[in-house]
């Protein structure tokens, strides 16, 4: 059973255009379950270069109820680091109850969630994935995680689509992800059950 | 040593006491009761040992023959010295009953309540009030005896009592009722009477009155929605404002019981305590109250608990008004007495029980270190507490994953507690390690403590590397597991099957171990597949044979064998079909995904499958599902469907 969590971004649900609806919760999508992995890229662009990382990613956890998903990233060969990177990620379903299309935090601007959204090919399911730590190296290490994803999640094949937002980081550098079947011929799934 | 001093010695004095010869008579006797009473007040020491030269039965037998003359028609000074004995008596016998349980027993024993009863009615208020005190001395004590007000007399003595205008007899009636009031069909009675209402008359009178009488309403209105219902209808809603108000009362006493009255209604009929506003303002009095001392703030958290339970806007509501902060410095002061310390870990387990925002605020070295301590409590209601208390704060996936809950001293203290010779510990919190440890707890003949352990290793092999799944399995055995699987509780089976699940969950080399020893675990979860007990057991079921058809060829095979067996009867169908059926959308889906790796085109015998699937009919379900109501179902279908297309393509 998932964690139920609370997360307190009521500015989104207080707006006229998306009060909330008391629409039934989104539909189950069982690859985007607790325990799943994807792998793939994430294009790093700077002003000297554009750099493709390894990232791997892992649903640790997931709420329907509240919206609420978690998860590690894993960042392979980044040019600053030992050692690769793995930082702890918390997400917002945009399922029109708990969060919907409009971020209201971050420093992203409506404008900015409708740039971003608006290059996804289809609506659902939606997301916001937000780095909240470090789990195996510093602060220090040279590396931020201030900015978010948004990412759109293929219910059919259990890709991900994502770009990342920071304001001080190149614009739309993209996240692609695809679900790692688990089987060495077919689609594995696992699960734990918190008290 | 002066000669008054030396009589004064309990064996004097309690040589002086009782009826007949060798005991003091009038004046002298009424000396040494009076002397009696005033060594024993407030000094526990002293009431012991005049209980030891067994005082206690003397002083009911004179209260007894000073009641039997009193009531006589004998005037004058006779009267007037009875009634001095009386009160004197009924003092001393009240003070024995305060607060030491053997002092209560000493006095039952000894017959006084119906002596003490019988001088309510007396003439003297004096003697009336004297009777009364003592009464509601030992009737705070478990050991007095209740009343049962079904029976007519009963009911009749308690509203006589209810009815009085002496206070210390109103208060009397009030502890009674609160002491002996216990089923639906008592409080009814009660309300019927009318005793709610006298309650309710008596809420502006002495602090002592006010605290009875909100002891009582809450004990006659408790888990009963029928007499909550019409007490909240009393005078147009003026009982429920008069307890609004007395949450304010300038006494914190009278601030909890009021608070504990309107819980309570809140509780039997919550349709009259709805609104935020009186919740949050409950919340807001009880958080001040924790740090009262005594009894009110040993009980204040336990009232803060039952308030808030399940609401998580009433968590948010105490968070808002530093509810964990408050919890936090009362238990990081020395020397917490056992019952606030209960009550402090059950309000933060309740608080941390939902809110993420709780949890983290536990999770100072200081803080985390006093509830783990907590966890070898002397008392057992601690150590029950504190395991809640863990158990709603590992909730924090964001805290587990950051490593924060896997120091070694906090994994050995749970470990250690599987040690614990309390069950309802043992049963609370088995989260960690020690896989031997939860092994040996799986085949306890408590179920509860079965369904939490078997829980604990389905966690434990929760996406672990191949070498802790072999330990794990090494350790529990295939013998346990399957006998798991067939345990007689649903339950059970259900986290059995989820563990074998887990078990070969990406680890196609854990797939042999479902295979070893005859087949005996997949032959058990075939057989509960079939029995098909619940419709957890069979999702799970469903994922094993999923986790299994998506190995090698030949666990596909073995997976097709089972699902469809290759000599049965076609008209029969396949269970699976009446899976795919299912209601239960998790069931159809975990079905579904077995087929999805069954039909998997890079696999050679994936034709071969196909072929058999459409001879059992299964494939003809599929396409009936095409437009399942459920999008994640109708993906897998036409995932499958384009599967046999691509093989059928690939024949031709």
């Amino acid at each position: 059973m998932p964690v139920r969590v609370v997360e307190s971004s009521t500015p989104s649900q207080d707006s006229g255009l998306e009060s909330r609806t008391g629409r039934p919760p989104p539909p189950s999508c069982s690859l985007l379950s607790a325990g799943r992995a994807f792998s793939g890229t994430q294009n790093v662009s700077s002003l000297q270069k554009d750099e493709a990382w390894k990232v791997n990613v892992r649903i640790q956890g997931i709420d329907l109820d509240n919206g609420y998903l978690c998860g590690t990233m894993e960042a392979l060969n980044v040019p600053l680091a030992d050692t690769p990177v793995v930082t702890f990620w918390e997400g917002e379903l945009v399922d029109g109850n708990n969060f919907t299309f409009f971020t209201r935090k971050w420093e992203a601007t409506p404008e900015d969630d409708i740039r971003h959204w608006s290059k996804f090919p289809s609506f659902a399911p939606l997301l916001r994935w937000k780095e909240q730590y470090f789990v195996n190296v510093g602060i220090d290490c040279g590396l931020t995680i201030a900015g978010f994803y948004y990412v759109c999640f293929s219910c059919s094949d259990g890709s991900i689509n994502g770009f990342y937002y920071d304001p001080n980081s190149s614009p739309f550098q993209k996240l692609e992800l695809k679900c790692i079947p688990g089987g060495c011929s077919g689609y594995t799934f696992s699960s734990y059950q918190l008290l | 040593m002066p000669a008054s001093a030396a009589n004064n010695r309990p064996e004097d004095l309690t040589a002086r006491l009782g009826v007949g010869a060798g005991a003091a008579q009038g004046e002298a006797l009424l000396k040494a009761l009076r002397e009696v009473k005033n060594q024993i007040i407030g000094n526990k020491t002293k009431k012991l040992l005049y209980l030891h030269l067994g005082a206690v039965p003397k002083i009911v037998s004179v209260l007894a023959a000073a009641a039997a003359s009193s009531s006589s028609d004998s005037g004058g000074i006779s009267r007037g010295g009875d009634a001095a004995v009386i009160v004197q008596a009924a003092a001393a016998i009240g003070s024995f009953a305060c607060g030491v349980e053997d002092g209560v027993r000493a006095v039952l024993d000894a017959g006084a309540v119906p002596h003490l009863t019988s001088i309510l009615s007396h003439d003297d208020e004096k003697v009336v009030d004297a009777g009364a005190r003592s009464l509601k001395m030992i009737f705070q004590s478990e050991l007095a005896p209740k009343y049962d007000v079904l029976q007519e007399k009963n009911l009749n003595f308690i509203l006589s009592l209810l009815d009085s205008d002496n206070e210390n007899v109103t208060e009397l009636a009030a502890s009674i009722i609160a002491h002996s009031c216990e089923t639906n069909e008592q409080q009814k009675a009660l309300c019927d009477a009318g005793v709610l209402l006298r309650f309710v008359s008596l809420l502006g009178g002495s602090s002592n009155q006010k605290d009875g009488c909100l002891e009582s309403i809450a004990a006659v209105i408790k888990n009963n929605p029928e007499v909550s219902s019409r007490f909240s209808c009393t005078g147009n809603g003026k009982a429920l404002n008069a307890l609004a108000n007395l949450i304010q009362d300038r006494y914190p006493h009278t601030r909890l019981l009021a608070c504990k009255c309107l819980i309570a209604v809140g509780h039997a009929s919550p349709c009259y305590v709805e609104e935020l506003q009186i919740k949050t303002k409950l919340v807001l009095v009880l958080v001040e109250l924790l740090e009262e001392p005594g009894r009110v703030g040993n009980e204040a958290p336990f009232s803060l608990k039952t308030l808030i339970a399940d609401d998580e806007e009433l968590h948010k509501q105490a968070l808002s008004v530093n509810a964990i902060e408050k919890l936090c410095s009362i238990l990081q002061m020395s020397s917490v007495q056992a019952r606030r310390l209960q009550g402090i870990l059950l309000a933060l387990a309740e608080l941390c029980s939902k809110l993420e925002k709780c949890r983290c605020q536990l999770m100072s070295p200081q803080v985390l270190n006093l509830i783990v301590d907590a966890l070898k409590h002397d008392c057992m209601d601690v150590r029950v507490a504190a395991c809640d208390c863990i158990r709603n704060i590992t909730r924090s996936l964001k805290n587990l994953s950051a490593g924060c809950l896997s120091s070694e001293a906090f994994i050995v203290r749970l470990v250690q507690l599987s040690h614990d010779p309390s069950t309802s510990v043992q049963s609370v919190l088995i989260k960690c390690g020690g896989v031997s440890q939860l092994v040996q707890l799986s085949k306890s003949m408590d179920s509860a403590l079965r369904s939490r352990s078997v829980l604990a290793l389905r966690n434990l092999m929760f996406l672990a590397d191949i070498t802790d799944k072999e330990f794990i399995l090494k350790e529990l055995t295939l013998c346990t597991l399957a006998s798991l699987i067939y345990d007689s509780e649903c339950s059970i089976q259900e986290q059995a099957l989820a563990l074998t699940s887990d078990l070969v969950d990406g680890c196609s080399q854990s797939v042999k171990h479902v295979l070893a020893e005859d087949s005996i675990i997949l032959d058990a979860v075939m057989r509960q597949l079939q029995n098909a007990s619940s419709i957890g057991v069979c999702i799970q079921g469903m994922f094993v044979l999923s986790n299994i058809a998506a190995g090698s060829e030949s666990d596909k095979d073995t997976v097709m064998n089972y699902l469809v067996p290759p000599h049965t009867d076609s008209c029969i169908p396949s269970f699976t079909i009446k899976f795919l059926q299912s209601k239960d959308i998790l069931l159809r889906v975990a079905s579904l995904w077995c087929f999805v790796n069954l039909t998997d085109p890079a696999s050679v015998g994936s034709s071969r499958r196909v072929a058999r699937l459409q001879d059992a009919g299964i494939v003809l379900q599929l396409k009936s599902m095409l437009n399942d109501p459920c999008l994640d179902c109708k993906l897998r279908v036409r995932m499958i469907l384009e599967q046999c297309m691509e093989l059928e393509t690939a024949q031709a």
